[in-house]
């Protein structure tokens, strides 16, 4: 008999023995029932969240478009109010999307925080980590395999069908790899229905324009999660042919899986914050701020950076006071204000983020050595509820705040007279069609690209999983003791 | 026999070793609320000087008038951290420590969130309550699981059974030396903690305690409860570890799915709308109404008046930013509402899950649940309230900048309490362990080993 053949029996073996069992019945029903019934919740969720913060920005931008006649400050005050839009794909595998704000106000100088986390509005629970397909692939299908997969070897020696089986010919290669075979198997049928299910959910989606890079990612979190179940089903079946008996390998393969899904994640978190340190708000702001005065503060009569400008102005118009200047001033002050102020956010931001994504790649080192992280990692990137995604909206968020906040400062300088007290001076108010011509807010997500790009070292971790777990396999199949 | 038992458990290498993996763990969880107790301080530190040089710095540019000076002036209310929040750090990593207001509408400022990386909530801080909760139970586990099958499995359970103590008394002094040999590392880690993180020996600090060791009896008695079916080894290590699952992960995330789907809280973003609007549409509307309004909530300032015909005074624009909250108030009285419903769902089903119910009680303990939250919303609103009382009258009557003492204004704290019942506390742990402990007893009852306590001697 061909060695396939071989394999293929041994693994139609495990499928048997499993399969007769009652309670491997009853488990890969459940297992069935509540991935797609957590598919489903997931989905449903997010259609409600998306359904609603259209609702609101729809109203926000008619409140926006209909605002009376104003001075062009008061709209910038006014400001705007964006919501977080969910990717399509975030109802397979929630990831960080509880933690992230979902709405933000964006109005002139200053930056908002994105408030209105679902962590914000849930108690301690959310701690015990949060039920989605995701989180039952991740955690609750891996402990599956290894109870089914922990005596597949060393129950035979045990037993003494070990020698038998060797004695009829089978190589240690084919009972190996007809195990792992078998044990695969079996996974499958824990998942290929809620996948199939999770594919075909998403053409019903409403944002039909990202169907095609939702298909794709939807492909690729499948392909990842198969590598990560056939890499455990590889350890699984390898620890039961080196242990002593059953229940050790049981042990270890507990062991194991408490290492990688509890033990490892959180050592890596803690080494992340002690290594990397991160700001609080407060000393976030006081450096901000800090550096702002250095720099010239607006509010500041007395600022030598805004009297330097304002003397270059007087200056190069041939006028004495600011009142002559052929545009708005206090517009232009703002203007200037706006742009430095913004700049210096952002540089203080971008360091702080730098710091964040330092204490993250933590996390993708420590997934060499843990491949639960590594599929958690690749699971939120491809469903679009990791940070990549989150940072793409905050940049895009305050990119249009700062066009806004400007736009209106233009508007002020080119059509506001200087004689103007302030700007609720009737006398001051241009006509409604300026608010019409402003864009609305549409943010994007990152493209397939993107975050192919951003996830591309997350599968290279998996790929060298599966193929050290392979060699290691393969090459250990060849001293399987007998007794 | 006591002393053989002893030396049997120490000779063996899991038992050092899950004593020592508590301990270290434990160890490290305390240095992590220490580290987070740190950061509190030093938000606080840094907030009160803050405040102080903002203040004086506003106080140089705008000591024209106080209208002008008070749009720009912010006053801190510090939620205060209990040292006993190193031990359960709960929600306070979410929730801001200090929030900083000024006398302008309310809604827009009190929901600010601070600065944290989203990856380190999302894994969750592994404080003292995480290693009580999730560690401590497999340890537990892990020492219980072949308490019986172990002999059936090594050929001593026949031997066991022909001695002169009888088996169940055996089996009880052998779970008896792990209880105990888990409990002292509790309530050592518990001093190490009391100390280390300067904890004030007070009630809830004890009961905190008191609930840490009914959670390590409730592992032990659902462990006694498995293992009185006498399985084999290997299977009572899959039950356990299910159970582990169930209890840890499955039902707890499950309760979360049901708050979402029973309490939605649409109102969280449509209060920021409704406020938003409500301040800002009155900019374009006839000033008597607002200002009427604004009498109506605060007679006591009817004497000042808007100058007639005047663009733009301080109390028509205070009056306006107070139409904002008014307008968002139903909602966000709907948001506080829902809330509190959340959080009584889950208490009231934390009587079936002990895992829940140890969470939310250490957490409500260290005042670092939704619970204080709640309460520190309130406590904002009435800062708020005080703050507006004293300045309204200032900045309507101009009072003169320069002749308010500003150093005065210094960071405020909201000092809340624990509040707890004994019975809400105590009876979900007292009946499971009883209900388990009674199902065990039958069990062993059931297969003969329980009868033979009346040979012992």
């Amino acid at each position: 008999m061909s060695r396939a053949g071989k394999i293929a029996i041994l693994a139609r073996q495990v499928w048997n023995n499993t399969v007769s069992q009652s309670s491997a019945k009853v488990l890969i029903l459940a297992a069935n029932s509540l991935l797609i019934t957590f598919l489903f919740v997931g989905f449903l969720n997010q259609q409600k969240h998306q359904e609603q913060i259209h609702g609101f920005g729809q109203e926000v931008r008619e409140q926006w478009e209909n605002s009376p006649d104003k001075h062009p400050h008061r709209m910038a005050h006014y400001g705007y109010l964006v919501f977080r839009e969910k990717f399509p794909l975030a109802f397979f595998d929630y990831g960080m999307d509880s933690y992230l704000g979902n709405v933000i106000f964006l109005e002139a100088h200053k930056q908002n925080t994105v408030n209105f986390s679902e962590a914000n509005l849930s108690n301690g629970l959310l701690r015990f980590g949060e039920l989605s397909a995701g989180m039952i692939l991740q955690v609750l299908i891996p402990l599956l395999i290894f109870f089914w997969g922990f005596d597949l070897i060393s129950r035979d020696r045990e037993q003494g069908t070990l020698k038998i089986l060797f004695a009829q010919g089978v190589s240690g290669f084919e009972l190996i790899w007809g195990r792992v075979l078998g044990l695969f198997l079996v996974t499958l049928s824990l998942i290929a229905i809620p996948f199939v299910l999770g594919f075909g959910l998403l053409f019903f989606q409403q944002e039909t324009d990202l169907l095609g890079q939702s298909l794709v990612h939807f492909l690729l979190l499948g392909m990842s999660y198969l590598i990560y179940f056939l890499i455990l089903c590889l350890v699984a079946v390898w620890i039961s042919s080196r242990s002593q008996s059953s229940k050790s390998s049981l042990i270890s393969l507990i062991g194991l899986w408490l290492t990688f899904t509890l033990i490892v994640p959180k050592v890596a978190q803690v080494i992340g914050q002690s290594v990397y340190p991160s700001l609080s708000k407060i000393e976030f702001d006081t450096a901000v701020e800090a550096e702002l005065i250095r720099q010239g503060d607006s509010h500041n009569p007395n600022d030598p950076h805004y009297a330097a400008l304002k003397d270059s102005l007087l200056k190069a118009h041939g006028v004495d006071s600011t009142y002559k200047l052929p545009f708005n001033y206090s517009g232009y002050v703002m203007r200037e204000g706006e742009r430095l102020s913004t700049q210096t956010f952002l540089n203080h931001q971008k360091n702080l983020i730098e710091q964040y994504k330092n204490q993250q790649s933590i996390l993708g080192v420590a997934s060499w050595i843990d491949p639960y992280l590594a599929i958690k990692q690749l699971s939120m990137g491809f469903s679009g509820t990791d940070y990549a995604m989150y940072l793409g909206f905050q940049d895009q968020a305050e990119s249009y705040r700062y066009q806004l906040a400007q736009t209106m400062n233009e508007l002020q300088i080119d059509l506001i007279s200087n004689r103007v007290k302030n700007s609720s001076d009737p006398a001051a108010r241009l006509s409604s069609e300026y608010w019409e011509e402003f864009p609305d807010f549409h943010p994007t997500f990152l493209s397939g690209q993107e975050v192919l790009e951003n996830n591309r070292f997350g599968l290279v971790v998996m790929i060298l999983w599966l193929l050290m777990m392979v060699v290691t396999v393969s090459y250990s199949s060849y001293r399987i003791r007998v007794f | 026999m006591v002393k053989y038992l002893l030396l049997n458990f120490f000779r063996s290498k899991v038992h050092p070793i899950g004593l020592l993996l508590l301990l270290v763990s434990g160890l490290i969880s305390i240095e992590i609320g220490s580290r987070f107790l740190d950061r509190t301080v030093r938000v606080s530190e840094k907030t009160a000087i803050h405040q102080q040089e903002s203040i004086a710095r506003n106080v140089s540019y705008f000591n024209k008038g106080m209208g002008d000076l008070m749009y720009y002036l912010r006053f801190g209310l510090e939620n205060e951290t209990p040292r006993l929040a190193g031990l359960s750090i709960g929600q306070r990593d979410v929730y801001p420590t200090v929030q900083s207001l000024t006398v302008r509408n309310l809604e827009e400022q009190r929901y600010a969130t601070d600065l944290v990386n989203p990856l380190f909530q999302l894994l969750g801080n592994m404080d003292f309550s995480f290693v009580l909760i999730y560690l401590f139970p497999l340890v537990i586990i892990a020492f219980g699981f072949n308490l019986i099958s172990e002999e059936k499995e090594g050929g001593t359970w026949s031997l066991i059974r022909s001695q002169t103590v009888s088996p169940l008394t055996f089996l009880k002094i052998k779970m008896g030396i792990r209880l105990g040999s888990v409990l002292s590392v509790l309530l050592v880690l518990l001093v190490i903690g009391k100390f280390y993180l300067a904890i004030p020996l007070d009630l809830p600090f004890l009961v905190f305690g008191l609930v840490s060791v009914l959670y390590v009896l409730f592992w032990f008695a659902l462990t006694w409860l498995v293992v009185s079916f006498q399985m084999n080894s290997s299977q009572n290590a899959q039950v356990l570890l299910s159970l582990w699952v169930l209890l840890n992960l499955l039902l707890p995330a499950g309760i979360n799915v049901l708050q979402r789907w029973l309490f939605p809280v649409p109102e969280a973003l449509s209060t920021v709308i409704q406020n938003r609007e409500g301040y800002h549409s009155q900019w374009d509307k006839d000033k008597e109404p607002t200002l009427e309004k604004f009498y109506v909530k605060y007679p006591e300032y009817r004497d000042f008046v808007h100058p007639k015909e005047a663009d733009f005074s301080w109390l028509w624009y205070y009056a306006m930013q107070q139409a904002g909250d008014e307008e968002a108030a139903t909602e966000v009285q709907a948001l506080k509402r829902k809330l509190g419903e959340r959080l009584q769902l889950a208490k009231s089903l934390s009587w079936f899950v002990p895992t829940v119910h140890a969470q939310l009680s250490l957490n409500a303990l260290s005042l670092s649940d939704l619970g204080n939250y709640l309460h520190y919303l309130t406590a904002l609103e009435e800062f708020h309230e005080k703050l507006k009382a004293y300045f309204f009258p200032k900045i309507f009557g101009n009072a003169p900048v320069l002749e308010e003492n500003w150093t005065g204004f210094t960071l405020e704290k909201f000092q809340d309490k624990a509040h707890f019942q004994w019975v809400q506390l105590l009876a979900p742990f007292g009946l499971s362990i009883l209900l388990v402990w009674v199902w065990a007893r039958f069990n062993f009852r059931k297969s003969g080993i329980y009868s033979d306590q009346k040979h012992a001697s």
